[in-house]
C-alpha cells in the first residue's frame, strides 16, 4: 500500500484553521503569563504582609486573586486545551509527534495544573480563614507550582521549534528533545514577561485602590515589577534569538525591520508607562491600566506570536514534520522515515487515504476539483486560499501568474526545497498541472 | 475504513509506555472528570430551581448561593481534570482522536468560546445573584444552556470517534471532499444517560453537603434535614431513571450483559440502598467512585470492541519506551499529587468545619502536609534544573 499516515483535512477559509490556533493561542500566552507572574508577585506580597504585619496587602492579593480567578482560570484554563484542541484539527500529524514524544511530561504538567486551580481558589478563599503563616506556605507552593507548569511546557514548545543538538534524533529521547539549546533562555524569557504582565494587570487592581495611601504605594511596586520584567524580557529576548536555527535566521533577517521597529515603540511607550507609575502614580487610573493590557494581547502578543509561528518554517514540530504535515527526515531513535520520496512517487492521490475514488486519478473532468483538493492538502496549512485571505494569502503571492509559470515555480523551487522556509513538495507531474490549473482561475 | 489504513494513523514514534497504562489512565481520570461534570450540571440546574425561590424560602435563600458557589468550582475542576483523559486517549486511539476532530474542527474551536463564554456568564450569575439582581437567573440560565451545549459538543466528538466505518462518508459525502469541518452526530440514548447521572449526583452531594455542616452549630437542624431529605429523593429517584437510560444505552451497544455491565448494576443497586438509607454519606460517596470508574470502564469497553472489530488493537501499538519521563510522572504524581492534593483537602475540610480561622499551625497533619509540599515542589526545580544541564553538557559538550 502506498498511503501514509495523513488525517482528513479541515480547512477554515480566509483565517486558515493555523490561525485558529494561532488566535486561541495568544489568548492564552496573556493569561497564562499573567497568572504565572501574578504567583510569584503574590509570594512576594505574602511574605511581605507576614512579615510586616501588613494586612491590607491581603485585601490587595483577595482582589487581584479575585480577578485573576475570571481572568486566568476561566480565560486561561480553558485556552490551554484550547490550543492543543484546535492544533488537532489544524495540525494533526504536528500535535501527535509532540503528545508521543512528551505525553508524560504533559502528564506531569497536568499533576502541577490541578496543583495551581485547586490551589488557587485556596489561596483566595481562604484569605482570613486559616492563619496567616499556613497561608504564606500556601502561597510559595502556589508560585513554585506555576512555575513548574513553565518548566514543563517550555521544552515542549522548545522542540517545537527545533530539538537543538542532533542527539534526539539519535536516540529518539524525550530529555534530548526536551532540553535543547533554546529551552532555558525560552524559559527566562518568559518568565521575565510574566513578571511585566503581573505588574501590568497589578495596576488594573491596584489603580482601583479605595485607599489612596495604598494605592498609590501598590501602582508604584507594580510599576517597579513591570520595569524588572521588562528589563528580563528584553536582555533573555536576545540571547533567545541567538539559540534560533539557521533557517530561522533567514527568516528573521526578512522580518526584523519590523519587528526592530515595533519593539522600539513598545519598549518606549511601557518604560514611559511603568516611570508614570513609579514616580507620578496618581496619574495611573484603571482605564489606563486596562488600555495597556489591550496594547500588550494586540501589539505586543499577536504580532510575537505570528512571529515565533513563522520563524518555525518550514516545520511544525522538531524539524521533522513538515507543516503540511509530510514527514520530512529520518529520526533513526523513534524508527521513524522521511516521507518526502514516497510522496514524490506516489504524490497526494495515491499517498492520503482520504481521497475518494473518484478523485483519484486526474481527468479532464475532475482536474480543476483535484487541483482545489490538492491545493488545499500542500499549502493551507500557511496560506488561505482565497485571494485577499488573511493567512499569507497564496493567490495574492501568485497574483497574475498562469498555470505555466506556476507550475514551472513549483517545480523548481518547491520540487527542489530550494526555499529555506518552505517544504520540499515533489509530487508527479499531473498533479502539479492540477494544482497549477485551479490556482490559475484563482488569482487574477 | 480498513486496519491497514487504521493501523498506519498510528504516530510512527510508537508509544512511550505500555498502551494498558494509557487506557487505565483514561478510565480513572474520565471517571473524575464526568463526576465534576456531572456535579457541576447538577448543582448548577438545581441553583436555578433555587433562584426562583430564595426570596420567599429561607432554606432556598441558604442553599442556592451554597450551589453557585459548587458549580464555579465544579466547573474549574472538571476543566482542569478534562485535560487528562483528552491527553491518554490520543496516544493510543489516534485515528479516533485526529479523525473526529477534522471532520468537527469548526465545532472543536467553538467549543473552547462557548466554554468560555459560559463560564464567564456564570461568574457574572455568582455576583448576580450575590447582590440580589434580578437578571440572576436570566443569566443563570444563558449560562447553563452555554455550559450545557459545550458538553453536547464532547458528546459529539466521543460519538463520532466511534464510529470508524462512517468517517470516510461524513469527510467526502457522495465523493465530495467536505473540509469545512462542520460534522455534529449525537447518540440520543447514550447522551441521556450520562445527562441523567447529574440528578443522583447532585443527590449524593446534598446528602454529603447536610452530614459535613451536621457538626457546626450555625446551621439549623431543621435546614440539613431539608437539604438531606431533598438529596435522598434526588439521589434514589435519579438512580432509577439513570439505571433505565444505562439497560437501553447498553442494549444498543450490545454490552449489556457483559461481567463490566452487570457490575455496574449491582454497584448502582448497592448505590440505591445505601442513598435511601442515607446513614452515612461518605460510604455512598465511595461507592458511587467505584460506579463511576466502572461506567467509564464499560464506555472504554464499547469503544475498545468497536476498534478491534474494525482490525485496530491499542495493545499491538508499537512501544518506544522513554523510562525518564515515565519516572518522573510517575514520582510527581504519587509525591506531588498526593501530598499537595491532601494538603489542599485537609486544609479545606478543616476551615469549612471550624468557624472563624482555622489555625493550621495547632493542627499537625495540615503543618507537615503544607512544609512537605513545599519541600517536594523545591527539590523537584533543583532536580529539574539538574538534569537539564546534564542532558545539555551532554549533547552540547558531548
Amino acid at each position: 500500500m502506498d498511503h501514509i499516515g495523513l488525517f482528513p483535512l479541515f480547512y477554515f477559509p480566509d483565517i486558515g484553521s493555523a490561525w485558529l490556533m494561532g488566535i486561541t493561542g495568544t489568548i492564552h500566552i496573556l493569561a497564562s503569563h499573567t497568572s504565572v507572574g501574578a504567583a510569584m508577585l503574590f509570594a512576594f506580597l505574602a511574605h511581605k504582609a507576614y512579615r510586616e504585619d501588613r494586612p491590607e496587602l491581603y485585601e490587595y492579593m483577595k482582589k487581584y486573586g479575585m480577578f485573576l480567578l475570571i481572568f486566568s482560570y476561566v480565560i486561561g484554563s480553558i485556552t490551554g486545551p484550547g490550543i492543543w484542541y484546535t492544533a488537532t484539527a489544524a495540525s494533526p500529524r504536528g500535535i501527535s509527534a509532540l503528545i508521543h514524544n512528551f505525553v508524560w511530561v504533559w502528564a506531569t504538567e497536568w499533576v502541577f495544573f490541578v496543583y495551581e486551580v485547586i490551589g488557587v481558589f485556596a489561596l483566595v478563599y481562604f484569605i482570613g480563614k486559616i492563619d496567616r503563616k499556613t497561608h504564606l506556605k500556601l502561597t510559595y507552593t502556589f508560585a513554585l507550582a506555576s512555575v513548574g507548569t513553565l518548566m514543563l511546557i517550555i521544552g515542549i514548545i522548545s522542540f517545537m521549534m527545533w530539538p537543538g543538538t542532533d542527539a534526539f534524533y539519535v536516540t529518539g529521547s524525550a530529555s534530548d528533545a526536551f532540553f535543547g539549546l533554546n529551552t532555558f533562555p525560552h524559559m527566562f524569557l518568559r518568565i521575565g514577561f510574566m513578571i511585566m504582565m503581573s505588574g501590568v494587570i497589578g495596576m488594573v487592581i491596584s489603580s482601583a485602590l479605595p485607599d489612596r495611601e495604598l494605592r498609590f504605594e501598590l501602582t508604584r511596586k507594580m510599576g517597579l515589577v513591570s520595569m524588572l520584567g521588562g528589563f528580563l524580557t528584553l536582555f533573555f529576548f536576545m540571547w533567545y534569538i541567538s539559540t534560533l536555527p539557521e533557517s530561522a535566521e533567514v527568516l528573521l533577517d526578512l522580518y526584523l525591520p519590523d519587528i526592530i521597529a515595533t519593539r522600539i515603540g513598545l519598549m518606549v511607550a511601557f518604560s514611559l508607562y511603568f516611570a508614570v507609575a513609579v514616580f507620578v502614580p496618581r496619574l495611573i487610573n484603571q482605564p489606563l491600566a486596562s488600555v495597556m493590557v489591550a496594547v500588550v494581547l494586540v501589539v505586543g502578543l499577536w504580532p510575537g506570536e505570528k512571529l515565533r509561528e513563522s520563524l518555525r518554517k518550514p516545520y511544525v514540530a522538531g524539524r521533522y514534520i513538515y507543516s503540511n504535515q509530510i514527514i520530512s527526515r529520518d529520526v533513526p531513535g523513534k524508527g521513524i522515515k522521511s516521507e518526502v520520496e514516497q510522496l514524490a512517487q506516489v504524490g497526494f492521490l495515491g499517498a492520503s487515504p482520504w481521497i475518494p475514488d473518484r478523485l483519484r486519478t486526474i481527468t479532464p473532468e475532475n482536474r480543476l476539483e483535484v487541483g482545489h483538493l490538492l491545493t488545499k492538502r500542500a499549502c493551507s496549512n500557511c496560506h488561505s486560499l482565497e485571494k485577499g485571505g488573511k493567512f499569507r494569502p497564496l493567490m495574492d503571492k501568485v497574483a497574475g501568474w498562469d498555470a505555466a509559470t506556476i507550475k514551472t515555480f513549483m517545480q523548481t523551487s518547491l520540487a527542489t526545497g530550494a526555499i529555506p522556509y518552505m517544504p520540499k513538495i515533489a509530487l508527479p507531474e499531473a498533479e502539479f498541472d492540477a494544482m497549477a490549473a485551479w490556482i490559475a482561475t484563482q488569482n487574477h | 475504513m480498513d486496519a491497514a489504513t487504521l493501523n498506519l494513523l498510528r504516530d510512527p514514534a510508537g508509544v512511550p509506555f505500555y498502551p494498558v497504562v494509557f487506557q487505565a489512565l483514561y478510565v480513572l481520570t474520565f471517571a473524575l472528570h464526568a463526576a465534576f461534570v456531572l456535579l457541576s450540571l447538577g448543582s448548577m440546574g438545581l441553583s436555578l430551581f433555587g433562584a426562583t425561590r430564595q426570596g420567599r424560602d429561607p432554606h432556598w435563600k441558604i442553599l442556592t448561593p451554597h450551589l453557585i458557589q459548587t458549580g464555579k468550582l465544579s466547573v474549574s475542576i472538571l476543566i482542569v481534570l478534562g485535560v487528562a483523559p483528552l491527553l491518554f486517549t490520543q496516544v493510543i486511539y489516534d485515528p479516533n482522536w485526529y479523525v473526529t476532530n477534522a471532520l468537527s474542527g469548526v465545532w472543536v474551536f467553538a467549543f473552547i468560546y462557548l466554554l468560555i463564554l459560559g463560564y464567564l456568564t456564570y461568574y457574572w450569575y455568582y455576583y448576580a445573584n450575590k447582590k440580589g439582581s434580578s437578571s440572576n437567573v436570566l443569566v443563570g440560565t444563558v449560562s447553563f444552556l452555554l455550559l450545557v451545549f459545550a458538553g453536547v459538543l464532547m458528546h459529539n466528538f466521543a460519538v463520532e470517534s466511534i464510529q470508524p466505518d462512517q468517517w470516510m462518508q461524513w469527510y467526502a459525502p457522495q465523493g465530495v471532499v467536505d473540509t469545512s469541518g462542520t460534522n455534529f452526530h449525537i447518540q440520543p440514548i447514550r447522551l441521556a444517560f450520562l445527562v441523567s447521572l447529574a440528578i443522583p449526583v447532585v443527590g449524593i452531594f446534598l446528602q454529603n453537603y447536610s452530614q459535613f455542616l451536621s457538626t457546626r452549630n450555625d446551621f439549623s437542624k431543621e435546614y440539613l434535614g431539608f437539604v438531606s431529605s431533598m438529596g435522598t429523593k434526588f439521589a434514589s429517584i435519579g438512580l432509577i431513571i439513570s439505571a433505565v437510560l444505562y439497560a437501553f444505552w447498553t442494549l444498543e451497544a450490545g454490552v449489556l450483559l457483559h461481567p463490566l455491565s452487570l457490575a455496574t448494576v449491582a454497584g448502582v443497586v448497592v448505590l440505591l440502598l445505601l442513598a435511601i438509607k442515607n446513614s452515612n454519606s461518605y460510604i455512598t460517596t465511595g461507592v458511587l467512585v467505584v460506579v463511576a470508574l466502572l461506567i467509564s470502564s464499560v464506555r472504554e469497553y464499547i469503544k475498545y470492541q468497536i476498534m478491534i472489530d474494525v482490525g485496530y488493537n491499542i495493545y499491538d501499538y508499537p512501544m518506544n519506551i522513554d523510562w525518564p519521563s515515565v519516572i518522573m510522572f510517575l514520582l510527581t504524581f504519587v509525591f506531588l499529587g498526593f501530598t499537595g492534593v491532601a494538603f489542599i483537602t485537609t486544609m479545606a475540610w478543616n476551615v469549612g468545619k471550624t468557624q472563624g480561622v482555622f489555625d493550621a499551625q495547632n493542627h499537625t497533619a495540615t503543618r507537615r502536609l503544607a512544609s512537605v509540599t513545599l519541600w517536594i515542589l523545591v527539590a523537584w526545580c533543583l532536580f529539574y534544573f539538574a538534569w537539564g544541564m546534564m542532558v545539555l553538557f551532554k549533547n552540547v559538550l558531548g
